[in-house]
C-alpha cells in the first residue's frame, strides 16, 4: 500500500509537467491554431533559469518566480516578433517553431553546455502522512499543479475573459465581429501558456535532471496531452496528463519499460484516428477547418 | 427525360433536420431553378447531391444510376458537376492552369466527345479571353466568378449545379451572367441553379422549385410559383 | 483594368484546334531549363576533377542522398502541400531493409536498392492513411511520433535490428570492375541517383499529374468538385516521397557502412523540413540548395556544429518571414530583378 501511495504521487508529480505545457499547447493551438514545436524548449529554458538561479545562491521558490517571468517574456517575445505574422497561414508558424526549437536548445549549449543539470531537493524533507513517507518535493509539484489548473479552469469558465476566450476557440470569426479583440487573446493566451511552461520546467528540474534536449522529449507529451484531451479543452489536457501518467505507472509497473514512450504514442495516434477532436474535444476553431476540408 | 432523379432526400446535422423529404427531377436540357428563404436547405440539397455529404435517406439517381452516397470526384467525372457559393479558385496557380486541371479530369459522355478542345476556348467562352496567364487569387470578384463556371465547364458536365452564381456581383455583371448561362443549353448543358436574385431566376429558369426549412413547398414555372400565395408568405417582406 | 468581356456567342465553330493550347500530358521544357540542367548535371559529375579533397567529397556524397531524400519531401510538400517531421524515419525503413537484407540474407546493394524503395513507399503509404482523416498540422504530430516510435521500435529489436547500436553494412558489390569503396566512384554513384531523381521530380511536376497534386494543395475541396480523387492521389504522393526516401536511406547505409536508430529519429526529420524548407519546396533546383546550404555553409564560415545549427535556425526563421519560397525563390526573384534591368538598360529597347 505504502508504494502504491508513493508511486501514484511519483506518476502525478510526472503528470503534473506535462499537464503544465499541455494546458499552454492546448489554449494555444485551440485559439491560434499555432503549433509551438518550441514549447517544450520553453519548459527547458525554464529549467535551465531556475538552476542557474539556484546555483547563484537564490532560493527555489524565487528561482521559480524569475524562470516563470523570464519565460513569460520568451513567449511574450515570440509571439509578437514571429508567429504574428503568421496566423493565417499556421503551417507556416508552425515551421518557424521547429526554427526556434533548434535556436533555444542550442543557445542553452551555448550558454551553460550538454551537460545534464540537477539541483538539490529545495523542500529536502519526507512527509509522514497516514504511515506513510512521501517525499514532500512531489507532492508539493502536485499540489502547485492543482492550484494552477483549478485556477485556469475557473478562470476559464467563469470569468469575463474565459468566456470570450472560449468563445474565440469556438469562432474566431464571430468572436472577432462581437468585439472581442482576438488579436489580444492570441498574445495573452500565449504568454499564458509559457509562463505555465516556465514554472513547469521549475517544478522539473526540482525532481529530475534535465538537459538541453529535454524539450523535445517533453514535447511530444504535451502534444499527445492536448491533443487526447481536444484542443482549447484545459480539462481535457488534465484527462489526458492523468492517463498518459496511468499508462506509464502501469507500464513501469507491469509493462516493459522500454515501450513505455511507445504506448502513450500509440494511444495518441489512435485517439487523433478515431476521433480527431478528441476525447472532450468541443468544436474549436481548428476543427472547423477540419470538417470544411472534407 | 429526367436524367437526375432525387426521391425522398433527408439530411439531418445532428438534431437539426436541413432536409426534410425532397423528390425532385431535374430535366438535364433546360435551366431549372431552386430558391427559397436562408437556412431552407438550397445549399445542403446540392452538397448532397454531388456527394459532399451523406444523405440520412433517400435516393439519388443520374442517368439511371444510383450514385447516393458516392464521392464528389466519382460523380463528377459522371458529367454532374457543381459551383460553389464562395468564389473558389486554385489561388495561386494561373487562371489558364485553374481551367487545364479541369480539363485533365474531364470525361467525353456519351459518345460526344469533348466539347471543347483547349482551356482557351473555355476562356473565351465565358469571357476571360486573354486573362489566362492572370494569378486566379488576385482577380476581381467578378472575374472569379466566371473562373469558377469556367473551371466547372472543363470538366465538361452534363449538368451543372451552380450555387448563388449572382451572390456579390451588380446589376450588369448579373445580366453579363444571364447572357452566359443561356448559351449552357446550347452546347448540351443543363443547368440547375441556385440564388437569390429573383430577377436572374424569374428570367432564366423554366421552372422553379421553392424550398421552405427543408421541405418542397411549391415547384412550376416561374410566374406560377412567384404568384404562389405559400411562397409570397415565406418571403414576406421581400420584393419579389 | 481587366474588364471582363461579354461571352462570345458559341454560333461560330468552336474547332480551332490550336496544339499550343491542348492540355497535355508532360509539359516541353523550356530552352532555359534544358540549358540550366545540362550545367548543373555537367558540374555535379565534373566536380571530382577539381581535385576538392577527400572532406569536401564526403560532404558532397552525404548532401547528395540528402537531397534525394528532400526531393521526396519537396513532392509531397511543396506540390501537394503535405508536410512530414518524419521523413527520416521513412529513410530509415529504407536503409533498415537494405541492412536487414545484408546481414539476414546476403542480399546485395543492387537488388536490395528497388527492394528498399518499394518497402519505404509502403510504410509511407501506411502512415500516410490518418492524412485522410486529420488536417494538416494534426497529422504533422502523426508524423514526428511516428519517427520516435519507429526508434523505440528499433532500439528494442533485439539482434534483429542491432538495437541501440544498430547494424553494420557492407560495400556494395563492384559493377564492371568499378569498387564503390574508391569515394570517387562512390561519388559517381550517388551522383547519378541524384540527377535520375531530379529528373524524375521535374518529370511529375511538368505534367498533368503535377497539377493534379497542386489542384490538391491549393484547394482539395475544388479539387474533388473536379473529380479529382484526393485521397487516393494524396496517399501516392507520399509513396512515391516514400520510394525517394528508401532510395536515399540505402544510399546512406552503405556509404556509412553503419547505422544505428539514432539516425532517423525526431531531429533528422526536423533538420530535413528546415533543409526543404530553406531551399525552397517548389523550385526545381531548392531542395538540392537547401542540401548543399545545410551542409556547407558551416564548412565555408568555419562555424561548429552548435553555431552552424543556431544559423540554420535563424536562417529558416529569415526565409519563412521574408523568403516565404525559399533560398531557391529568392535566387530567381534576384535572376528576374537583374534581367529586368538588363532589358531596361538595352539601348536597342527589347521588350
Amino acid at each position: 500500500m505504502e508504494i502504491f501511495i508513493q508511486q501514484l504521487i511519483n506518476s502525478l508529480s510526472v503528470a503534473s509537467v506535462t499537464i503544465l505545457i499541455g494546458i499552454g499547447i492546448t489554449l494555444i493551438f485551440g485559439l491560434a491554431g499555432i503549433v509551438n514545436f518550441a514549447h517544450g524548449e520553453f519548459l527547458m529554458v525554464g529549467g535551465m533559469v531556475t538552476w542557474f538561479l539556484v546555483n547563484a545562491g537564490l532560493n527555489f521558490f524565487v528561482a521559480l518566480f524569475g524562470a516563470m517571468i523570464l519565460v513569460g517574456a520568451l513567449g511574450f517575445a515570440a509571439e509578437r516578433g514571429l508567429f504574428r505574422f503568421t496566423l493565417d497561414r499556421p503551417m507556416n508558424g508552425f515551421i518557424m517553431s521547429i526554427g526556434l526549437s533548434v535556436i533555444l536548445q542550442h543557445v542553452v549549449i551555448r550558454i551553460f553546455n550538454e551537460v545534464q543539470k540537477t539541483i538539490p531537493d529545495p523542500v529536502g524533507q519526507v512527509w509522514v502522512v497516514g504511515g506513510v513517507n512521501i517525499i514532500a518535493m512531489r507532492a508539493i509539484v502536485v499540489a502547485i499543479t492543482a492550484i494552477v489548473v483549478a485556477l485556469t479552469y475557473f478562470g476559464i469558465s467563469r470569468s469575463r475573459y474565459g468566456v470570450a476566450l472560449r468563445a474565440s476557440i469556438a469562432d474566431q470569426d464571430t468572436a472577432a465581429l462581437m468585439g472581442i479583440p482576438v488579436r489580444k487573446y492570441v498574445t495573452g493566451v500565449f504568454i499564458y501558456g509559457s509562463v505555465l511552461a516556465g514554472l513547469g520546467g521549475a517544478l522539473m528540474i526540482a525532481l529530475f535532471p534535465i538537459t538541453p534536449f529535454t524539450g523535445s522529449v517533453v514535447i511530444i507529451r504535451g502534444f499527445a496531452v492536448s491533443l487526447i484531451g481536444g484542443l482549447g479543452n484545459v480539462g481535457g489536457a488534465v484527462v489526458g496528463g492523468l492517463l498518459l501518467g496511468l499508462v506509464d505507472g502501469l507500464s513501469a509497473g507491469y509493462g516493459s519499460p522500454e515501450w513505455t514512450d511507445a504506448y502513450s504514442l500509440v494511444l495518441m495516434i489512435a485517439v487523433l484516428i478515431i476521433r480527431p477532436q478528441g476525447l472532450l474535444g468541443w468544436n474549436t476553431g481548428t476543427a472547423r477547418q477540419l470538417k470544411n476540408s472534407q | 427525360m429526367a436524367a437526375l432523379e432525387i426521391t425522398g432526400l433527408q439530411k439531418r446535422f445532428g438534431g437539426v433536420v436541413a432536409l426534410n423529404g425532397i423528390d425532385l427531377s431535374v430535366d438535364p436540357t433546360r435551366i431549372t431553378g431552386i430558391i427559397g428563404p436562408n437556412g431552407s436547405g438550397k445549399t445542403t440539397l446540392f452538397n448532397v447531391i454531388v456527394g459532399a455529404h451523406k444523405p440520412s435517406a433517400g435516393r439519388i439517381s443520374w442517368r439511371e444510376t444510383d450514385i447516393t452516397g458516392k464521392s464528389p470526384a466519382t460523380i463528377a467525372s459522371q458529367g454532374l458537376v457543381r459551383t460553389f457559393q464562395q468564389a473558389m479558385s486554385f489561388s495561386t496557380l494561373s487562371v489558364r492552369e485553374n481551367v487545364t486541371i479541369a480539363c485533365e479530369h474531364g470525361r467525353p459522355h456519351g459518345g460526344a466527345g469533348l466539347r471543347w478542345s483547349s482551356p482557351e476556348e473555355i476562356l473565351d467562352f465565358v469571357g476571360l479571353s486573354g486573362l489566362g496567364d492572370q494569378t486566379a487569387g488576385s482577380m476581381p470578384f467578378g472575374n472569379l466568378r466566371r473562373l469558377g463556371i469556367a473551371i466547372a465547364l472543363g470538366t465538361n458536365p452534363l449538368l451543372l449545379l451552380l450555387d448563388e452564381p449572382a451572390a456579390g456581383l451588380n446589376q450588369t455583371e448579373v445580366a453579363q451572367l444571364m447572357e452566359l448561362i443561356l448559351q449552357l443549353p446550347k452546347v448540351g448543358i443543363g443547368v440547375c441553379l441556385i440564388d437569390h436574385d429573383m430577377f436572374l431566376m424569374s428570367g432564366l429558369c423554366e421552372r422553379l422549385t421553392v424550398l421552405n426549412f427543408g421541405t418542397k413547398i411549391a415547384e412550376g414555372p416561374p410566374a406560377v410559383v412567384l404568384n404562389d400565395p405559400k411562397v409570397k408568405e415565406v418571403y414576406l417582406g421581400n420584393e419579389l | 483594368m481587366e474588364q471582363a468581356v461579354s461571352p462570345t456567342p458559341v454560333t461560330r465553330t468552336p474547332n480551332r484546334t490550336d496544339a499550343k493550347d491542348k492540355p497535355r500530358r508532360f509539359d516541353a521544357p523550356s530552352r532555359l531549363e534544358i540549358i540550366t540542367g545540362i550545367i548543373v548535371a555537367l558540374f555535379l559529375l565534373g566536380f571530382p576533377s577539381l581535385n576538392p579533397g577527400y572532406r569536401i567529397l564526403s560532404l558532397s556524397i552525404t548532401t547528395a542522398f540528402t537531397a534525394v531524400a528532400l526531393y521526396g519531401l519537396a513532392l509531397q510538400f511543396g506540390q501537394a502541400g503535405i508536410m512530414s517531421v518524419g521523413h527520416a524515419a521513412v529513410m530509415g525503413i529504407g536503409a533498415y531493409t537494405a541492412a536487414i537484407l545484408a546481414t539476414k540474407l546476403g542480399v546485395g546493394f543492387w537488388l536490395a536498392l528497388p527492394l528498399s524503395a518499394i518497402m519505404s513507399a509502403l510504410v509511407a503509404g501506411l502512415i500516410g492513411l490518418p492524412s485522410l482523416r486529420v488536417s494538416g498540422q494534426h497529422y504533422i504530430i502523426i508524423t514526428f511520433c511516428f519517427c520516435a516510435l519507429l526508434v523505440i521500435a528499433l532500439t528494442n529489436g533485439g539482434s534483429f535490428t542491432g538495437a541501440a547500436t544498430g547494424l553494420d553494412v557492407g560495400s556494395i558489390d563492384p559493377v564492371f570492375g568499378l569498387s564503390f569503396d574508391r569515394l570517387k566512384n562512390a561519388y559517381y554513384l550517388v551522383i547519378v541517383a541524384l540527377l535520375l531523381c531530379i529528373l524524375a521530380y521535374y518529370l511529375i511536376t511538368n505534367s498533368s499529374y503535377g497539377r493534379t497534386l497542386r489542384a490538391i494543395r491549393e484547394n482539395e475541396p475544388l479539387a474533388r468538385a473536379v473529380g479529382i480523387k484526393t485521397g487516393f492521389h494524396k496517399i501516392g504522393v507520399l509513396m512515391v516521397s516514400g520510394a525517394f526516401a528508401g532510395v536515399a536511406g540505402i544510399l546512406q547505409a552503405y556509404y556509412l557502412h553503419h547505422i544505428a536508430p539514432n539516425l532517423y529519429g525526431a531531429f533528422p526529420s526536423l533538420y530535413l523540413a528546415l533543409m526543404v524548407m530553406l531551399g525552397g519546396a517548389r523550385l526545381l533546383y531548392g531542395p538540392l540548395i537547401g542540401a548543399v546550404i545545410v551542409t556547407f555553409l558551416p564548412e565555408i564560415m568555419h562555424l561548429d556544429p552548435i553555431d552552424s545549427r543556431i544559423a540554420y535556425g535563424v536562417g529558416l526563421l529569415v526565409v519563412i518571414l521574408l523568403l516565404p519560397g525559399g533560398v531557391s525563390a529568392g535566387l530567381l526573384s534576384m535572376c528576374r530583378w537583374l534581367g529586368r534591368l538588363n532589358h531596361k538598360r538595352d539601348p536597342n529597347g527589347r521588350a
